[in-house]
C-alpha cells in the first residue's frame, strides 16, 4: 500500500521536484548552521582533559605577573605550566586577514601543547632563534609561508612593525588546535622597549595536570594560592575556559541554534503545504478508494507515506550534497581564513543521523493535518467532487 | 469468475431470502440544506432479485444517485431499511460497511477513476490489496478480469495510454476482481461516445448473462437503459 502511496510522487513530477529541492535546501541549511556550532564549540568538545587554564579573576584581558607561571608549577598535581600573551598584530600584506599570534615561551608552550607537532629540526631552529615563529600549516599555506622567510607584523595593541623570521610550521593531532596561528618568542615581546607596559606580565598560563579527575580541586588549589595577592586568578579546566570564552558569544550561538530549527519549521510547512495540494486534488479519488472498501486509516497512509517518502528523498539528496559544499567548499575556505574561530569546519555525522531522522519525522508531522482531513473525507460528498 | 473466498473474510456475504439481492422498505433519505429539510426518497419500497439487470432513470435530483448509494452501503437511509444480500446495510457502522462494500459490491463511475501513476493491471489489483492474497495471487486475479473485458494486452498500459472506452473496461474489471455479488454503475457510459457506450453496455450484459452477475445502473440514456431488463423510473425521489 505504502507502494502505491510513494508511486503518487511521479504524478506531478514538476511539484515533487520543487518540494524535494526545497527539503534539499533547508537541510543543507541545517547542517550548514550545526556545523557552524559544533566547529564554534569544537574547541571546548575536544579540549584536553588534563589541562588547567588560569586567567585574572576579573578578565580576561588583564594580566598576571610572570612568576604566578612557576608558582603555578609548584601546586601539587601541576606536570608542567606554560604562559600565553595577546599581541593582536596583523601583517601589513594582508591587513584584512585575521589570525591568532601569540607569544609563548616555545619549550613549556609545546609541552603543555603536545598535540601541535613541529618537526625536530625547526623546532630546534624556533628554539634558539629569538625572533623565530612556528606558524600553522593553514595559514602557511594561505600566504605561501615557508621555513626562512621573514614576516613583518603591526602591531595594534603595541606599536610599530615587529619582523620574525618562520622557524617552522606545525600541524595538530587534534582538532581543536587553530592551525592558522603565530606563534614566537616571549622574551622578543617581552625585552623589546615597546612592550614596556606589559613586561613580566603574562595573559593567562595553562597547566598540564597529573589527574584529569582532580581538575576542580588543583584549580581551586591554583586560586588558593593567589587568594591573598594583590591579583587574584581564576582556574578551570580548559574545557570549562573555552565554553567560558563562547559564552561571551553565547547569544550569537543562539540565535543560530534557532535558525536552523526554524529552517526545519518552513520545511515542514512546504512539505505540509504541497501534501495538502495533493489531498485537495484528489478528493474525487479519494472517495472512489473509500467507496471500493479503503478505511479512513489507509488514506492516512497513503498521505503520511507520499509526505514522508518526499521529505526523506530530499533528507538523503540535502546531505549528500552537504558534504561536498559544506565540507570541501565552506569548510576549507573558513578554516583557511577564519580558522580562529572554526579550527575544524567538518559535518558531525550525528548532525547528518539527525537531519535524515527529522526530515522523516517532518514529512510526518507536516502530512499529520491533510492526512487527518483525508481520513474524515465523507465518501459520498468526495464522489461528487471533481478534480 | 469463481467466488471470491478470500475476500468473504473481509465482509458479510450474506444469502438472500426468496431471491431478492436488495430488499428497500419505507426508505426515506433527507439532507439538510442549511436548516431546511430536503426530502430526496421518499417512502421508497424496490425490490430487486439476483442475476438481475435493472435501470435507475430519472431527471436529475430526482434521487436515482442517492438510491444508488444507498444500496452500496455507501451512505445510511434517515429511515426505512435497506437489506443487500440478506445484510441490513444501513445499520452497519462505518468500518463494518467498507468492509461489506470490499466484499459485496463492484463500483463503476461515470468518470473512470483510475489511480493515473498504475498501470492498468496495478489499478485492477487495487481493492484486492484489502484482501490477504499474495502478489502472485493478485496479478492473476487481475489478468482474469483484464482478460474477461478484453484488455489482457493493455494490461501494462497507464491509465493516459488507454482511450476512455478502454478506462471504463479497465473499471469494470476493477469492479469485478473481487467476484462481487452486486455491481452498481452511475452513469457508467455518460462520458463516452456511442459506439464505445455501447461495448460498455454489451460489457455488462455479459457479465449479467454468463456471470450472473446483478446489475443496477443509474442512466440518464435511454439507450443505455434499453440494455436493462428492467427500467425505474424516479421522480421527486419516489418511483413511478
Amino acid at each position: 500500500m505504502t507502494g502505491v502511496a510513494v508511486r503518487n510522487l511521479r504524478r506531478n513530477p514538476l511539484r515533487t521536484l520543487l518540494t524535494i529541492a526545497a527539503v534539499m535546501v533547508a537541510i543543507i541549511t541545517f547542517v550548514t548552521l550545526r556545523t557552524v556550532l559544533s566547529a564554534w564549540t569544537a574547541g571546548a568538545d575536544y579540549a584536553a582533559k588534563d589541562r588547567v587554564g588560569t586567567r585574572h579573576k576579573v578578565s580576561f584581558i588583564m594580566t598576571m605577573p610572570r612568576r604566578y607561571v612557576q608558582e603555578v608549577r609548584d601546586v601539587p598535581g601541576v606536570k608542567s605550566a606554560a604562559s600565553a600573551n595577546w599581541f593582536g598584530g596583523k601583517d601589513p600584506k594582508h591587513e584584512q586577514e585575521f589570525f591568532a599570534n601569540i607569544a609563548v615561551e616555545p619549550k613549556d608552550f609545546l609541552e603543555v601543547y603536545d598535540e601541535i607537532v613541529v618537526p625536530e629540526d625547526q623546532r630546534a631552529n624556533w628554539f634558539q632563534t629569538k625572533n623565530g615563529a612556528i606558524v600553522g600549516d593553514a595559514i602557511a599555506k594561505k600566504f605561501g609561508w615557508k621555513p626562512g622567510d621573514r614576516v613583518t607584523l603591526r602591531g595594534t595593541i603595541f606599536s610599530g612593525d615587529w619582523e620574525f623570521v618562520i622557524s617552522g610550521i606545525y600541524t595538530a593531532t587534534r582538532r581543536s588546535v587553530d592551525r592558522s596561528s603565530f606563534y614566537f618568542h616571549y622574551d622578543f615581546l617581552n625585552d623589546d622597549p615597546r612592550g614596556v607596559y606589559t613586561r613580566d606580565q603574562v595573559g593567562w598560563i595553562v597547566s598540564r595536570i597529573d589527574d584529569p579527575g582532580r581538575s576542580a580541586q588543583i584549580s581551586q588549589a591554583i586560586d588558593a594560592k593567589f587568594e591573598e595577592r594583590d591579583i587574584q586568578t581564576l582556574s578551570m579546566s580548559e574545557r570549562a575556559m573555552n565554553t567560558s570564552f563562547i559564552g561571551m558569544i553565547s547569544a550569537v550561538l543562539k540565535v543560530v541554534d534557532v535558525v536552523s530549527l526554524v529552517i526545519l519549521g518552513i520545511m515542514a510547512l512546504i512539505v505540509g503545504n504541497t501534501v495538502a495540494m495533493g489531498v485537495r486534488e484528489r478528493t474525487h479519488e479519494y472517495g472512489v478508494l473509500r467507496a471500493i472498501g479503503f478505511l479512513p486509516k489507509h488514506l492516512a497512509v497513503f498521505v503520511l507515506a507520499e509526505a514522508v517518502a518526499v521529505s526523506a528523498f530530499g533528507g538523503v539528496l540535502g546531505s549528500l550534497a552537504a558534504y561536498p559544499l559544506v565540507e570541501r567548499l565552506l569548510g576549507r575556505f573558513l578554516e583557511e581564513n577564519v580558522g580562529g574561530f572554526f579550527p575544524f569546519f567538518r559535518i558531525d555525522p550525528q548532525t547528518i543521523v539527525a537531519a535524515l531522522l527529522l526530515a522523516a519525522v517532518i514529512g510526518v508531522v507536516a502530512a499529520a493535518l491533510p492526512a487527518y482531513s483525508a481520513s474524515r473525507l465523507n465518501v459520498v460528498d468526495s464522489l461528487r467532487r471533481t478534480g | 469468475m469463481s467466488p471470491d473466498t478470500s475476500t468473504q473474510t473481509a465482509g458479510t456475504r450474506a444469502g438472500s431470502a426468496n431471491g431478492a439481492i436488495v430488499s428497500a422498505k419505507k426508505v426515506r433519505k433527507t439532507y439538510l440544506r442549511g436548516k431546511e429539510e430536503l426530502d430526496v426518497l421518499q417512502d421508497l419500497d424496490l425490490t430487486i432479485h439476483e442475476g438481475a439487470f435493472e435501470a435507475l432513470m430519472g431527471p436529475s435530483g430526482s434521487g436515482k444517485s442517492t438510491l444508488l448509494n444507498l444500496i452500496a452501503g455507501l451512505d445510511r437511509p434517515t429511515s426505512g431499511t435497506i437489506e443487500v444480500a440478506g445484510v441490513d446495510v444501513g445499520a452497519l457502522p462505518e468500518r463494518a460497511r467498507a468492509k461489506w462494500r470490499a466484499a459485496n459490491i463492484g463500483f463503476i463511475f461515470q468518470t473512470y477513476n483510475m489511480m493515473p501513476v498504475l498501470t492498468a493491471l496495478e489499478n485492477v489489483e487495487l481493492p484486492l490489496l484489502l484482501a490477504r492474497l499474495s502478489g502472485k495471487e493478485r496479478r492473476e486475479r487481475a489478468t482474469t478480469a483484464l482478460e474477461v473485458v478484453g484488455l489482457k494486452e493493455r494490461m501494462q498500459h497507464y491509465p493516459r495510454e488507454l482511450s476512455g472506452g478502454q478506462e471504463q473496461r479497465v473499471a469494470i474489471a476493477r469492479a469485478i476482481v473481487t467476484d462481487p455479488r452486486l455491481i452498481v454503475a452511475d452513469e457508467p457510459t455518460g462520458d463516452l461516445d456511442r459506439k464505445s457506450a455501447d461495448e460498455i453496455l454489451k460489457l455488462l450484459e455479459r457479465l449479467n448473462q454468463e456471470f450472473n452477475k446483478t446489475i443496477i445502473m443509474v442512466t440518464h440514456d435511454p439507450h443505455a437503459a434499453e440494455r436493462a431488463k428492467k427500467v425505474h423510473h424516479l421522480d421527486k425521489g419516489a418511483l413511478l
